[in-house]
């Protein structure tokens, strides 16, 4: 036997749709209130583990690294202002300021010699050495987030990936696919001849020549006559280990 | 001093720093670095004449670790660049030698001057050879100087009223008299 649906039938069906509806609405500003409390409680654990570890923040790389990712997690940006408690808490503002001036002197005092590419590794032992022995050391996650500051001033600075190298870049403008292949060919020796680079490419006599000259142009690459066999090389500077730009000081 | 190994600079070790570099900025700051290592290489060594010649194989111009040289055009080069800022001097028309002043001229006329002041040398005369070979200067910075160099030193005293030359009757007998 089947009862068709009466009026107080669906009466009752749109109370309880409603009473639903109301604790439904009811939980979710439970849950809110509760996040925010939670967010509240939070952030101010942040301050405080940022007040208590100031010193292990400012002073320890490593530290400062996971520090700043789990800034990262949670969307907290300690670096996004110069104002503020994260300034005051830990000197942010000022370290990565400061790092930041003494990665473009780094920059500008090596672009003669290597065109304003540099290994972030010879960057790094640079900067470290500008700063001496008593000053916190300084690591390459630093350095990257340093030079993503500096970005925003323009100029060109940009760490880029060329083949297992890290380079920074502090001049202007893009390295086309075909200079960074030349690069990544030229890596472990720190060469490479015309004829290597066609073998390994297949590129044409011209496309290869122009990509070399245009290297020498822009100041990256180094012309070499002098090899025994009488090939001409290519040499790039930028792509020498750190120990080697540390003894041209 | 001199018997102390000379440190070269990291550039000595890369290859291409020897061959003439042909963009135009690159080439500029090679050529400082080279007149750099010129003057302080020939300073340790008390070198005094080079020759551009590159079968010459000082090893200045010779890197026998990386198998690497300077050739005659770059040496010529760099040597030119040096007797451009007053570092240097040819010796001959054909530009082959030069004289590497890693003291300008007026610093070794100071220097001369001030040695015979000390040595007690003012108003008596001495032979020009004595002031590079003789028994006084021997240990001294003037110990090995080239005539050419200590001539013109000494005109220079000469112009400023330091010392007066007296012409002999040949370089041998050259004299000189200072003035405080």
């Amino acid at each position: 036997m089947k009862r068709r649906p009466g009026i107080q039938g669906l009466q009752r069906g749109a109370q309880t749709r409603d009473h639903y509806k109301q604790l439904g609405e009811a939980v979710q500003q439970t849950k809110l209130e509760h996040m925010k409390a939670q967010m509240a409680v939070f952030k101010k654990s942040l301050e405080e583990f940022a007040i208590k570890h100031r010193n292990d923040v400012r002073q320890d790389p490593v530290f400062r690294a996971q520090f700043h990712t789990m800034c990262a997690n949670v969307g907290v940006d300690p670096l996004a202002s110069n104002k503020g408690m994260w300034a005051q808490l830990l000197g942010f503002g000022d370290f990565y300021y400061e790092l930041g001036v003494q990665i473009v002197e780094a920059c500008l005092a090596t672009r003669a010699q290597n065109g304003g590419l540099m290994d972030l590794e010879a960057l790094q032992r640079y900067v470290q050495r500008r700063r001496g022995s008593l000053a916190e050391p300084v690591s390459e996650d630093d350095i990257i987030r340093a030079i993503d500051k500096l970005k925003k001033l323009g100029g060109g600075y940009a760490v880029f990936q060329v083949g297992k190298q890290r380079l920074v870049r502090s001049v202007p403008g893009e390295l086309n696919t075909d200079k960074n292949t030349v690069l990544e060919l030229a890596q472990g020796k720190g060469y490479v001849s015309q004829q290597g680079v066609q073998e390994a490419t297949r590129w044409s006599d011209t496309r290869t020549k122009e990509t070399l000259w245009s290297l020498l142009k822009e100041g990256l690459a180094m012309l070499d006559d002098g090899a025994p066999d009488r090939q001409r090389l290519f040499w790039f500077p930028c792509l020498e280990s750190a120990s080697s730009t540390a003894q041209q000081q | 001093m001199a018997s102390e190994d000379f440190s070269f600079p990291f550039f000595y070790s890369y290859p291409p720093y020897f061959t003439l570099q042909p963009v135009q900025e690159t080439r500029e700051k090679q050529s400082g670095l080279w007149r750099d290592l010129i003057l302080k290489y020939c300073k340790h060594y008390k070198v005094y004449k080079l020759s551009i010649d590159s079968t010459d194989e000082l090893p200045l111009f010779v890197n026998k670790a990386i198998d690497r040289r300077l050739s005659s055009e770059a040496r010529a080069a760099f040597v030119s660049d040096l007797v451009k800022q007053g570092n240097a001097q040819w010796l001959d028309k054909l530009q082959r030698q030069v004289l590497i002043l890693w003291k300008r001229l007026d610093e070794w006329a100071a220097t001369i001057h001030s040695w015979a002041r000390e040595s007690g040398l003012e108003d008596m005369v001495t032979t020009v050879e004595e002031l590079s070979s003789g028994d006084d200067t021997r240990g001294t910075e003037l110990d090995g100087l080239p005539h050419e160099l200590l001539i013109q030193a000494l005109r220079l005293l000469e112009a400023r009223g330091k010392a007066k030359l007296f012409k002999g009757t040949s370089a041998d007998d050259e004299g000189v008299k200072f003035f405080a």
